[in-house]
């Protein structure tokens, strides 16, 4: 007997039987959250969520503002005729990619060294065009992020004709993506009962908009940034030492900065993995041990951002397990 | 000149960088340096005057030799040879 799918009147994606007709159905919001999960082996505090931004449909907390930046650039007619062009380590570049690839836009990614195969070979998979920048790229003014510079330049050359530039560090729309989703999103999932929301330095859209919607609602909520060491090998955090300053950060609604190594954000990664069966990025290693660091967060109920899977950084884990977990 | 070089070398490629803003110029450069032997010269133009800074810093530091810059104000050509072990 053959199963029949009843039709439907109406295209309609249907969040209830999770049937979507419609890829960008599954975006984010109030009404269909990324998950809030318990973290409850891994660290020393019980009252721990992590907010798995990798249960989004291109991977990550980047699919947030890639949305917002890419409707804003439609609504404004900047794609008109443009190709999209995008400084990132990662994340951003991929949930652009898929939204070109939908929109039949043409997208080019610059990217800076050291960025995992794995997602220069997702980019490329999806039809963008990669092109790898060092850092320091200008011989002159050493501007430290050479991805955005060439990214900068890319769009302002041809007098503007050809490219434009989604600018996730500057464009606003970055910062209201958060505001109208990962923040109400967090307050009701929490119920209001949250005392510290803790995410990473990076385009800072996260800390900016969700910090600000969570301080309207309640003034009392801690916000804690995560900023690695110059020299970090953690992709999608930012050191200020190292990095120019985007203009998303507003620092106004940041409590406190603590600073983490990549080995203690390897440790916690790999925790995390091996005590609690999540299989987070980096990042998020790093933001759960400064949590786990932390001995003044309140009694309400903490959340931190986990902003991607270990699925993209194989090659980088790869390296650092060695032979362990082979037979010897 | 940056060099008193009395046999002239031809150019083994030319790299239009026209209309483009650095770090631009600088990334194409070296994408194009990247497919050529050591001591093939390469003819850079460009129109961005931030280029008469860039390019000569951008040769010394990746070990290559500035040839020649010719600055015709509105257009500024390069000519580059590979240094070695870039």
């Amino acid at each position: 007997m053959t199963a029949t799918i009843p039709p439907r009147s109406l295209p309609v994606s249907d969040h209830a039987v999770r049937r979507f007709e419609d890829i960008r159905d599954l975006l984010p919001d109030v009404n269909n959250p990324t998950p809030l999960v318990r973290v409850r082996n891994s660290l020393v505090v019980d009252n721990v969520y992590l907010k798995l931004e990798w249960l989004n449909p291109f991977g990550s907390i980047k699919d947030r503002a890639a949305q917002y930046l890419v409707q804003g650039m439609i609504e404004r007619g900047a794609l008109d005729n443009r190709e999209l062009v995008e400084a990132s380590s990662g994340n951003t570049a991929i949930a652009l990619a898929a939204m070109g690839a939908i929109n039949d836009t043409k997208v080019t990614i610059t990217i800076p060294d050291g960025v995992p195969e794995e997602t220069k070979t997702i980019l490329r998979m999806l039809g963008a065009e990669v092109w790898e920048t060092p850092d320091e790229l200008c011989p002159v003014d050493h501007p430290k992020d050479g991805a955005i510079a060439l990214a900068r330049s890319l769009a302002a050359s041809e007098g503007g004709t050809r490219y434009v530039m989604a600018d996730q560090y500057e464009n606003p729309d970055n910062v209201k993506a958060h505001f109208e989703t990962t923040g109400p999103e967090i307050w009701s999932q929490t119920e209001g009962q949250i005392s510290a929301f803790f995410a990473g330095f990076g385009t800072c859209g996260t800390l900016t908009g969700t910090g600000r919607y969570l301080k309207e609602q309640n003034p009392d909520i801690r916000v804690i940034a995560i900023e690695p060491y110059a020299g970090h090998r953690l992709p999608g955090l930012k050191s200020f030492a190292e990095a120019n300053e985007p203009g998303n950060l507003d620092r106004s609604v940041i409590d406190e900065v603590v600073k983490v190594h990549d080995d203690d954000a390897y440790a916690m990664t790999l925790r995390l993995h091996r005590r609690d069966g999540l299989m987070v990025g980096l990042s998020t290693g790093a933001i759960a041990h400064a949590i786990d660091q932390h001995d003044s967060l309140g009694d309400g109920l903490i959340v931190g951002v986990s902003p991607d899977a270990s699925t993209k950084y194989t090659s980088y884990f790869t390296e650092r397990l060695g032979s362990e977990g082979l037979p010897s | 000149m940056t060099r008193d070089d009395t046999i002239q070398k031809e150019p083994t490629e030319t790299l239009d960088t026209s209309g483009m803003l650095c770090p631009l110029p600088v990334y194409k450069a070296g994408l194009a340096l990247k497919g050529l032997e050591q001591g093939d010269v390469l003819r850079l133009v460009c129109t961005d005057p931030g280029s008469l800074a860039d390019i000569p810093a951008f040769a010394r530091q990746g070990g290559h030799v500035l040839l020649e810059v010719d600055d015709q104000g509105s257009t500024q050509t390069f000519l580059i040879e590979k240094g070695p072990g870039s």
